[in-house]
């Protein structure tokens, strides 16, 4: 068995463009699925029922089926339905793109609102109490008291779910697009050199992995300047 | 010391504190004066950390009155806001803000619930960090602190709000021995400035050089309330007569 | 639902493989887990050094990424040396089934085995130390008294990689193993109604992870009776 060299070489060039698309679907969904997360939160924190339920029920079905499936419904699923092929949000169901953008957000979304409530449950009661007896309203303690604490607490948390996001993106090969992985396997495909190629495709998502967490790791000294060591 | 015999700044009638089954205070009375400087002691248990945790609402009463400065502590929430602004509160864990500087710390609540301006906060924080002799300390994090420096902390962030009534419950039993006396110095000084006091403690020291008010508390109910004198030298109660001999 | 009638019994087969599947990578899960663990815990630093290659590497490829490695690469190794000893041989792979445990275990494996790490140390060094001085060799130990304790400790987190096992099994469709997500891409392409049947999938894959989430709770409950009493 040969290790062809010039193989991966004339490959990168293809599989340097294929980042530029595993990144964009990376940071559009990163972005949308943080807002989503924060909302889901909000509402999962509320007395009324009729808010923390329905939140409740939403990440449990995402975090309880696999990417690929919640992906499937919509690539191939939502355009079933006439009414979705006559709404607005067509032009972006239509495309792979917006699917598997779409898919990515409402999964992460999902797993960052649970972090989210995971952080804000870990701060400290005594500092809610601290925060009532000031005489401070409800939002302005999870304004200035609950949220900064709960960031910091679930910052390596979250990092560990970029990076989860991150490997969820080679999925976009399964519905044409041409992601890292997507341009891997139609290079495997002609070439019949799978090692070569996939191995040189897992050295790119590690290298995007270690910059992620060094990214993440220098936030977190930052942001625990103020915590006992 | 002097009551003014207007109507008490704090009344309590008939409370009482459930914790499921659990009755943690039965049927509490007590009128307090403003100025008056009470202190309340009793075993673990007997529900006084709970009693003046209900002055501020942190905990629920479940039947009687609370009446803070005329105020009527019930469920609405623009009753609770305005007692809790009257009533400062000062915590065993101090609870300082571990996100915010000293100075951030007093700037808070002045900023956000008195509507105060940053430069006006400020200037309030320093005053009080001064006043707890540790000006100093007001870029430092409550991290970077010794446990009686962050205690003063937490007694001038709660004066920073201007209240007319200090709760402190337990402010010395987190500390190490050599810290008592910083804070509760500061305690003395806040008592001779005519602050209405309220303070859950085992220091019997101080409860007797300062207090106009002892009450013992034990199994929820009040047993006896007396000047410090009376209190120290005639305990009526077979119970009080105990406690104080366990803890003198 | 009705657009899926007879298609029930090819879909109950095809969740019959995914649970086969889920059970085999498990167990191969657990096993990577384990020696992960102990490698990474242990004072040889060869050991170490191979557990945190191991770790990073895995944590850090896409799931989809090493199925592919494991079943592509394998096949073209397996039919290259096929072929050299009888060169009619067209193409051999490890059956996909086989392939898709492997790689899902190797990718999960890794977490967990930083699972099992965590929760090795937080057994108490004063229970072990007991152990010891009692006269139990390292062996016994590490069965009776370490063994048990971590996997207490460990359940939480475990109950999470154990859900990845089950979710990851989805995409061992990919590589043509006829379980429930390939069951269901046939019968969408006959009855024309994806999003039906797509939903279907969905729904047992909900019942599968709930009563997984079910069980780890009530092995919780069974792990942590001996500290219900305590005040």
């Amino acid at each position: 068995m040969t290790f062809d060299l010039y193989l991966i070489i004339g490959s990168l060039p293809k599989m340097f463009e294929g980042i530029g698309l595993t990144l964009q679907l990376l940071f559009l969904s990163a972005f949308i699925g943080l807002i989503l997360a924060v909302i889901l939160l909000l509402m999962r924190l509320s007395l009324r029922w009729y808010l923390s339920i329905p939140a409740f029920l939403y990440t449990y079905v995402f975090r309880g089926t696999p990417m690929l499936i919640q992906i499937f419904v919509i690539y191939y699923g939502l355009p079933q339905f006439k009414s979705i092929q006559q709404s607005v949000l067509w032009p972006i169901l239509r495309e792979p793109f917006g699917c598997m953008v779409i898919a990515l957000s409402l999964n992460t979304g999902a797993y960052v609102a649970e972090i989210l409530r995971g952080g804000v449950l870990g701060v400290d009661k005594g500092l809610h109490e601290a925060g009532k007896a000031l005489a401070l309203t409800t939002s302005q303690r999870f304004i200035y008291i609950t949220a900064p604490i709960a960031v910091r607490i679930t910052l390596p948390a979250y990092s560990n779910d970029v990076i989860s996001l991150l490997k969820a993106t080679a999925l976009a090969s399964t519905v044409t697009l041409m992601d890292v992985t997507g341009v891997a396997r139609t290079i495997v495909a002609k070439t019949f050199a799978p090692y070569e190629i996939f191995i040189s495709a897992a050295i790119i998502y590690l290298v995007l992995t270690w910059l992620i967490q060094t990214g993440f790791g220098l936030f977190e000294k930052r942001m625990s300047r103020y915590v006992k060591q | 010391m002097d009551d003014t015999r207007q109507r008490p700044i704090i009344l309590l009638e008939n409370v009482c504190k459930f914790f499921g089954d659990f009755q943690a205070v039965k049927n509490v009375s007590l009128a307090i004066y403003q100025g008056q400087k009470v202190v309340i002691c009793g075993p673990s248990g007997s529900g006084k950390s709970t009693l003046i945790r209900c002055v501020n609402r942190l905990e629920k009463h479940d039947s009687g009155h609370i009446i803070v400065d005329g105020i009527d502590l019930d469920d609405s929430t623009r009753n609770i806001n305005e007692v809790r602004k009257k009533v400062g509160m000062v915590f065993q864990q101090f609870n300082l803000f571990p996100h915010l500087t000293v100075i951030q710390n007093l700037m808070l609540a002045p900023r956000l619930a008195r509507k105060s301006s940053k430069v006006e906060a400020r200037e309030i924080a320093m005053q009080y960090l001064e006043r707890v002799h540790i000006p100093e300390q007001a870029n430092k994090w409550p991290i970077q602190l010794s446990g009686g420096q962050q205690q003063r902390v937490a007694i001038a962030r709660a004066l920073c709000m201007k209240p007319q009534i200090m709760l402190f419950d337990e402010p010395t039993s987190a500390l190490d021995p050599e810290m008592i006396n910083e804070v509760l110095d500061v305690m003395v000084e806040l008592a001779k400035e005519g602050m209405t006091m309220i303070v859950v403690s085992h220091e019997m020291g101080f409860a007797r050089s300062v207090a106009d008010l002892i009450v013992f508390m034990d199994f929820g109910e009040i047993v006896e309330s007396n000047p410090p004198e009376e209190f120290f030298q005639n305990p009526r109660s077979e119970r009080t007569k105990l406690f104080l001999n366990q803890i003198l | 639902m009705s657009a899926l009638s007879g298609w029930w019994g090819v879909l109950f087969w095809g969740t019959v493989v995914t649970l086969k599947v889920f059970g085999v990578a498990l167990l191969l899960t657990v096993a990577f887990g384990l020696l992960g663990a102990t490698a990474k815990l242990s004072k040889n630093r060869i050991a170490v050094a191979l557990a945190n290659f191991y770790t990073v590497v895995f944590r850090g490829t896409p799931e989809l990424l090493v199925l592919l490695i494991v079943y592509y690469g394998s096949a073209v190794t397996l039919t290259s040396i096929a072929q050299s000893i009888n060169p009619a041989v067209k193409f051999l792979d490890i059956p996909p089934f086989w392939a898709g445990a492997l790689g899902i275990s190797l990718v999960v494996g890794s977490y967990v085995t930083e699972t099992f790490r965590g929760a090795f140390l937080g057994v108490d060094p004063g229970h072990v130390e007991a152990a010891r001085a009692l006269g139990l060799s390292n062996l016994q130990t590490f069965i009776h008294i370490r063994i048990p304790q971590m996997w207490r400790l460990a359940l939480p987190a475990f109950g999470n990689n154990m859900f990845s096992v089950v979710k990851d099994t989805a995409l061992v469709s990919l590589l043509g193993l006829e379980e429930v997500v390939f069951a269901a891409d046939v019968a969408r392409s006959v009855t024309l109604k994806p999003f039906a049947t797509y939903s279907v999938v969905a729904m047992i894959y909900l019942a599968i992870t709930t009563v997984l989430t079910l069980s780890v709770m009530a092995l919780e409950k069974y792990a942590n009776r001996h500290l219900e009493g305590a005040r």
